[in-house]
């Protein structure tokens, strides 16, 4: 009975316990706790309005103007006239003053308009709304996936604290935990899908396929495959340090000790008791770590595997130097990421009472 | 010092990461020397296999690759020695003038630093690299610009903290002006912290870097790790033989392990010198 409250002896394990708890201050309580919701609005409307504002400035901050690219020698564009160039300038609005300007581009916004692409001349709205779907469909597989791994590692890991196995576990993820995903990303890419052909080389489908059904599903599920694991695993690390510590907290609770007065099973009171009560915070990472994903993972994932998601969509703006693109693909990307973290925020508070106070 | 070599003795783990970090300076800083050739000379055929001329071959253009990773440690540390001053100063300025002046420059502060924490920052790099032309030192500006906010806060909180001690409020009294006792006093006892906050930031610049260098949007003129490693994944010949295992694999490795060297001390220095540690062993 003394097994859970005793407390481990091993140096990686009180190490681990302290980071893995920085991380729940970190995430969790990135929003300080005494701050009321109406603070954490009012900083997410901040935050939405700094990056509108950065998506308007940036641009007209750097060296030259839009024009220059479009007209830029070489481009499939290239005028050498001025009288075009003024007209282009009046058509987006860039020979208007600044405030102007940026009046507009919020009236603009408020209707959803981000602008027409430069290269194809279809709305940018439009464009991005094609790929959200696959972007979000990632996202959602590989939470799935790393869900079912790297919670139940956590939570038998932190029950059988400092135990052989828990001090393996712990002591991989500690050290993996910073590893960025393209270094397993670029290698994972050669070896499976150009080295062994078993999974596609990139794309979200087989171009000109005419797959129905079960055959259509399959062939998604196989070009998703490869980037929704490489995301899982990064996801995996701090689920799992979180799930972990937050469980090693249950242990030595009155609660356990109770139960365990009254007969009940092991199994019972590890998943069915602490458990469930370790769950609340990793909630809050879970959801976190989807604004994190969308914000870096997202675009390196999707730029190795070429998938069709907004970060690749972001990357082929970039490659062709398309301006409207970019900023509209930018915007959907950080807005993202801020709103995320604010509806995280606003439901850990709904289910945790502590965090309201 | 002392408390330092004596973490040394207790930790395996602080040990290890300490002596990859220093390999990794030792090797940077003698980059000239330990590297047989310049990292952009064509020094052999391209795609050569590896001999004993060219320990890793040679890449596309006939450079040799073992040349390249050792110029790329370089780039590594410049990196993460320079965004780091730059996060230290930014983060140790704001964090005293909150924690030291509090009251309304402390609101402003704080209120600006959450704005910043709340920035997804490899977007943002990404938009203002596009933008600009990427080149180092506009990397190491915006990794130091976008990452001072959590430095900033544990300078602040550390601040407010040692003010409720009484000798500030003493040396404050006895006539010391607030840069003396920031010198003095604060500085000494901030310090074992901040450098733990320190190792994870240099991480954090280190790993920023490479993943701009890898999206492409790194200098083009600096030998990095992670433009190396896109290179290599651009070009069609790395799915043809095993090119990638000597050509992508050991920037793949360098990387890893340099990360994981400053991960290992954070890790390490983290229950020693952060004051929620005490909190948690009660």
């Amino acid at each position: 009975m003394n097994r859970i409250a005793e407390p481990a002896p091993a140096d990686l394990d009180r190490a681990g316990t302290t980071v893995a708890e920085g991380a729940i201050d970190l995430l969790v309580t990135r929003s300080p706790q005494r701050r009321s919701r109406w603070v954490a609005v009012g900083a997410y409307l901040a935050t939405v309005f700094v990056l509108i504002t950065f998506n308007f400035a940036l641009p007209r901050l750097m060296p030259g103007d839009p024009i220059d690219a479009l007209m830029a020698f070489g481009s499939p564009n290239y005028v050498d006239d001025d009288e075009t160039r003024a007209n282009l300038a009046r058509y987006y609005r860039l020979d208007e003053s600044l405030p102007e300007q940026y009046l507009h581009y919020l009236q603009g916004l408020a209707r959803g308009d981000l602008g027409v692409s430069v290269v194809t001349n279809v709305s940018v709205t439009e464009e991005l709304g094609d790929r959200v779907g696959w972007s979000f469909l990632l996202i959602a597989t590989a939470t799935g996936l790393s869900m079912l791994i790297g919670l139940p590692l956590g939570v038998h890991s932190g029950w059988k604290r400092g135990k052989k196995l828990d001090r393996g576990l712990l002591g991989f993820f500690l050290a993996v935990q910073n590893l960025p995903i393209f270094i397993l990303g670029a290698v994972a890419f050669v070896v499976f899908s150009a080295q062994l052909g078993i999974f596609p080389s990139g794309g979200a489908t087989t171009p000109f396929n005419e797959y129905r059904g079960i055959a259509e599903v399959l062939d998604i599920a196989r070009h998703l495959a490869l980037p929704a694991i490489l995301m899982a695993f990064d996801f995996l690390t701090y689920q799992y340090l979180v799930m972990r510590s937050s469980m090693v907290s249950e242990l030595g609770s009155d609660y356990l000790l109770g139960g365990r007065a009254k007969g009940l099973r092991e199994r019972r009171l590890k998943y069915g008791y602490a458990a469930r009560n370790a769950l609340l915070p990793v909630v809050t990472v879970i959801g976190l770590q989807a604004s994190v994903a969308v914000g870096a993972g997202l675009i390196i994932v999707e730029r190795i595997f070429s998938y069709p998601g907004v970060g690749g969509y972001m990357f082929y703006a970039i490659g062709t130097r398309d301006y409207p693109a970019m900023q509209g693909a930018f915007l959907v990307l950080t807005v993202t990421v801020v709103t995320t973290n604010l509806l995280v925020d606003l439901l850990s508070r709904r289910l945790d009472p502590r965090t309201a106070s | 010092m002392k408390r330092f070599v004596e973490a040394l003795r207790q930790s395996r783990m602080l040990l290890a990461g300490v002596v990859l970090v220093s390999a990794f300076t030792v090797i940077g800083a003698l980059a000239p020397w330990v590297a047989p050739y310049s990292p952009s000379a064509i020094s052999g055929d391209t795609f050569e296999r590896p001999s004993r001329a060219h320990l890793l071959g040679t890449n596309d253009a006939g450079a040799d690759i073992f040349s390249r990773l050792v110029w790329g440690t370089r780039t590594t540390l410049v990196v993460a020695v320079c965004a780091t001053a730059l996060i230290l100063a930014v983060g140790m300025a704001l964090g005293l003038t909150a924690g030291l002046r509090g009251g309304l420059a402390d609101t402003v502060v704080m209120r600006i630093a959450d704005v910043f924490l709340a920035l997804p920052v490899i977007p943002l790099l990404i938009f203002i690299a596009a933008l600009a032309g990427p080149s180092l030192t506009l990397s190491i500006l915006m990794i130091g610009l976008f990452t001072w906010p959590q430095t900033a806060r544990i300078v602040r909180s550390q601040t407010l903290s040692l003010r409720q001690r009484g000798f500030v409020d003493i040396a404050r009294g006895l006539g010391g002006g607030p840069l003396y006792v920031m010198r003095r006093h604060l500085i000494p006892a901030l310090g074992p912290v901040i450098g733990a906050n320190l190792v994870f930031v240099a991480g954090v610049a280190v790993t920023t870097e490479a993943a701009m260098s890898f999206l492409g949007l790194g200098d083009p003129s600096a030998v990095s790790w992670g433009a190396e490693l896109n290179r290599a994944l651009q070009n069609d010949q790395i799915t043809l033989g095993s090119l990638w295992l000597w050509w992508m694999v050991p920037f793949g490795l360098a990387l890893t392990v340099a990360i994981l060297g400053f991960t290992l001390i954070g890790v390490a220095l983290e229950p020693r010198f952060n004051p929620r540690w005490s909190r948690a062993q009660t």
